[in-house]
């Protein structure tokens, strides 16, 4: 990895930290709110383009498109959801989805800064990576991954503003569970049965658990005008991210096809990604038919945001095997 | 006996009003949106399961029985979960979401089709405040109706509105595009499924490890069990098939060249293959799937002898039994690299390197003179037969279609202006979307805002000499969520 390169992805982390911090500052004050939180958006602007940069590096420096194992997916993870927190942000007052994306970020980039090294150098390709179809099938994938990230917190955001704050306690803690088994899957050698257990069983738990405290309201936390705001952008994350997995899974389909003759082979994790997609279908239907209560709505955003952690990073860190372990290092 | 004609009516009638009804009621079941989620939610739970066992059809019972122990592998094996996607629950999923997705496109998607023509209905003021958003601007007396008519077609092309006024009424559109994600989305799902079914009637698959010199045939080839396809009579010869290695020595890709031949053996097409790269003919494609060496072939004192490889890591390694116990163990890394030999012996803790030989050379061993006359590569080629393929690539295309088709919001506004007390002007203003409902919310308040304005400069030079609207009163933007649950 080239000097300019480090150089530039740290400048994207400690911008991400940075961001993180003054957005979480901003609230302390009254007066000067707007600067500050105006502040923390230049911060990460800044994140964002030192990471498009490194992102162009890396692929220069590696003579191919920089999006073949998972440290690049991962600085692909953290650039999608920094884009699409700034895009959103243009016109929206989504101050609380800030401190929540750029701390993302900030996990992503420490996830990927103590992953061994060998998956952090540019590496040569397995030939079943050597394809055209690589940078059409990953990126829409990465990047709905990210979508379905930030429309999960907006969810937990919009579960706030409407004073479910018991939902809100388990559903931070079923992810954290969850986030837990994914980092002790990746970074210690227990045994992959406890740690799928803790994944599934936490997030199966946590999630009825959520589902039960909804009838437990704070009325002087509920902001109508919040919800109504965080409902919206949670829907269009998932709008924009739900075309990105179906391009994704499709292409990989097609690319499956050109390189083994099948489009679908039932791999571990095409099935997750399917089911994945069947959910947020499922959500699609539910708004749509049902009308569903937002509140209600954002808790499956939720359930998305545990279903996409496990099809990006739970596969290879839990020890589900399959065609896809390109992003395994053990 | 005049009355007679009239029972069999009567009965006829019975049973055409039972018939009806179950028609009805299986056709509300069927289309339901309820039975669509729980059959999604049903089967991405299957689908969850089948993820997270290895599935014997893919890895192998020996596989499922190493990961769970033997007494939790037979139980998942008894019950289908290490085949969970051949088991009759599964096979009963796929057919329930299958009727479902034609029921409830026919009865809830494709009608909307006509809908996409058909212009938008003028609304009254009553009919606006029931929509989901709605407000209510009063103006004052020296309000011009067609003042306030320029400012909201002014502001709604603005925001690409397509606009229609009847009168005093205002219909206006965002977005239609978006309406027909729906519909695509389900036509590339019926085309999938009419593809899918197509492949699986007439298709077929396989894999075969080929050595160099040898032929691929068909006859083995994997279908499913309702099948009215035919198999090839040509076959496949293997001409050579190498590794092309990075720098560092990992595999950069696989070749084989592979010739087709006719069932007299006449050739018909040569043909060199890679991974990401297949020979087509016959409607049948050939994948280079995978790679390694196969046989060694040795001269002991003259006596030609073909050794099988085995895959050991990065390297080969062939075994030769010798009498006592003792075997000599042949290793070999790739083609190019010379071959090491070993002998084994159960006194020994560890293989001992007795030699090492190029290809093309002799060395001797005892008494016994060892020529390492070749190493023959054996290319691992996967072959499907995919007559629905067409079909299905089309479905992709629609499903892509539809889904980027409904990332465009759709939202529809209506007004109407009336003059009250012969003077002042109540706007009703009122709009529906599924999509970024906030975005609807900002644009109704900016209308309403500009419609308050004192200064009209921003609709144009052309209307500036028109009447100042004063505003009285406006109702702050309503949002009816009433119909939520």
């Amino acid at each position: 990895m080239s000097e300019l390169q480090t150089a530039l992805t740290n400048t994207a982390g400690i911008s991400s930290v940075a961001s993180f911090w003054v957005f979480v500052i901003a609230n302390a004050f009254k007066r000067n709110k707007q600067t500050i939180l105006t502040a923390a958006k230049i911060i990460m602007l800044v994140g964002f383009i030192s990471l498009t940069a490194a992102i162009i590096e890396r692929g220069i420096e590696a003579q191919r498109f920089p999006l073949a194992n998972l440290y690049e997916s991962l600085l692909w993870f953290a650039w999608a959801t920094l884009g699409a927190y700034l895009f959103f942000a243009r016109k929206h007052d989504i101050q609380h989805l800030g401190w929540l994306s750029s701390l993302t970020a900030t996990v992503m980039f420490l996830y990927g800064s103590w992953l061994p090294t060998n998956q952090q150098q540019i590496t040569p390709l397995v030939p079943a990576l050597v394809s055209y179809w690589r940078q059409i099938h990953v990126p829409p994938l990465i990047v709905s991954y990210a979508m379905f990230f930030l429309a999960g917190l907006a969810g937990l955001i919009e579960l706030w503003f409407a004073g479910r704050l018991k939902t809100v306690v388990a559903a931070i803690i079923t992810i954290l569970l969850a986030a837990t088994a994914i980092a002790l899957g990746t970074y210690t050698s227990i045994e992959t049965g406890w740690l799928q257990a803790l994944f599934v069983g936490g997030s199966l738990l946590g999630m009825i658990v959520s589902w039960q405290m909804m009838p437990s309201v704070v009325e002087r936390m509920v902001n109508q005008k919040n919800i109504q705001l965080y409902d919206d952008i949670s829907y269009r994350c998932i709008t924009i991210g739900f075309p990105l997995l179906t391009i994704g899974i499709i292409t990989g389909g097609l690319w499956a096809n050109h390189a083994w003759g099948t489009y679908w082979s039932w791999d571990p994790k095409e099935s997750m990604a399917l089911v994945t997609w069947l959910s947020y279908v499922a959500y699609i239907h539910l708004r749509v038919h049902r009308e569903l209560a937002g509140e209600k709505l954002a808790l499956i955003a939720i359930a998305g945001l545990l279903l996409t952690l496990l099809t990006y990073l739970g596969f290879n860190s839990l020890g589900f095997g399959g065609l896809h372990s390109y992003g395994r290092f053990k | 006996m005049l009355d007679s004609p009239l029972i069999p009516d009567k009965k006829t009638g019975i049973f055409a009003g039972v018939y009806l009804e179950i028609k009805k009621v299986l056709a509300t079941f069927f289309s339901s949106p309820r039975l669509t989620v729980a059959l999604l939610v049903l089967t991405a739970t299957t689908v969850l399961v089948g993820a997270w066992c290895p599935q014997e059809s893919q890895v192998g019972q020996e596989k499922v029985i190493e990961q769970f122990g033997p007494d939790t592998a037979m139980f998942l094996i008894k019950f289908g979960i290490a085949d969970i996607f051949h088991t009759p629950w599964f096979l009963f999923l796929i057919a329930m979401l299958t009727i479902n997705i034609i029921a409830g496109s026919l009865k809830y998607v494709f009608p909307k089709l006509r809908l996409w023509r058909k212009p938008l209905p003028w609304l009254g003021s009553k009919q606006i405040t029931k929509l989901p958003f709605t407000t209510r601007v009063l103006l004052d007396q020296n309000a011009d109706p067609e003042h306030c008519k320029q400012v909201l077609t002014h502001k709604l092309k603005q925001f690409h509105y397509q606009i229609s006024w009847h009168n005093n009424q205002l219909a206006a559109e965002y977005g239609k595009l978006g309406r027909l994600a729906p519909s695509i989305t389900h036509i590339g799902l019926l085309t999938l499924l009419a593809g899918v079914t197509i492949t699986s009637w007439t298709g077929f698959s396989g894999f075969k490890p080929v050595a160099v010199g040898d032929s691929l045939q068909f006859s083995d080839s994997q279908h499913s069990k309702l099948w009215i396809g035919k198999l090839p009579k040509w076959s496949c010869h293997v001409n050579a098939s190498r590794r092309e290695n990075y720098p560092t020595g990992e595999a950069k890709q696989w070749y084989s060249n592979l010739t087709v031949l006719d069932s007299s053996g006449k050739k018909i097409k040569t043909e060199d293959i890679s991974v990401n790269n297949p020979l087509s003919y016959d409607g049948v494609d050939i994948y280079q799937s995978s790679w390694g060496l196969g046989q060694v072939v040795l001269n002991f004192n003259d006596n030609k002898r073909v050794l099988d490889l085995q895959p050991m890591g990065r390297l080969y390694a062939a075994f030769l039994p010798l009498g006592g116990n003792s075997t000599l163990i042949f290793s070999i890394k790739d083609e190019q690299s010379p071959l090491r030999i070993f002998a084994k012996r159960p006194d020994w803790p560890t293989p001992k390197l007795i030699g090492t030989v190029r290809k093309g050379n002799t060395i001797k061993l005892g008494s016994v003179t060892l020529n390492y006359n070749n190493v023959i590569p054996i290319t691992g080629l996967q072959y499907k037969c995919d007559p629905g393929l067409a079909i299905t690539f089309t479905a992709f295309g629609f499903i892509i279609s539809g889904v980027i088709l409904a990332a465009i919001p759709h939202r529809q506004l209506w007004a109407e202006l009336t003059v009250e007390d012969s003077s002042s002007v109540v706007i009703n203003i009122g709009g529906h979307t599924r999509k970024a409902k906030i975005a609807l919310t900002k644009q109704i308040n900016d209308l309403v805002a500009i419609l308050e304005s004192k200064q009209p400069d921003t609709i144009g030079a052309a209307t500036l000499a028109l009447s100042d609207p004063m505003p009285l009163e406006s109702q702050s933007l309503q949002i009816n969520e009433a119909a939520r649950v």
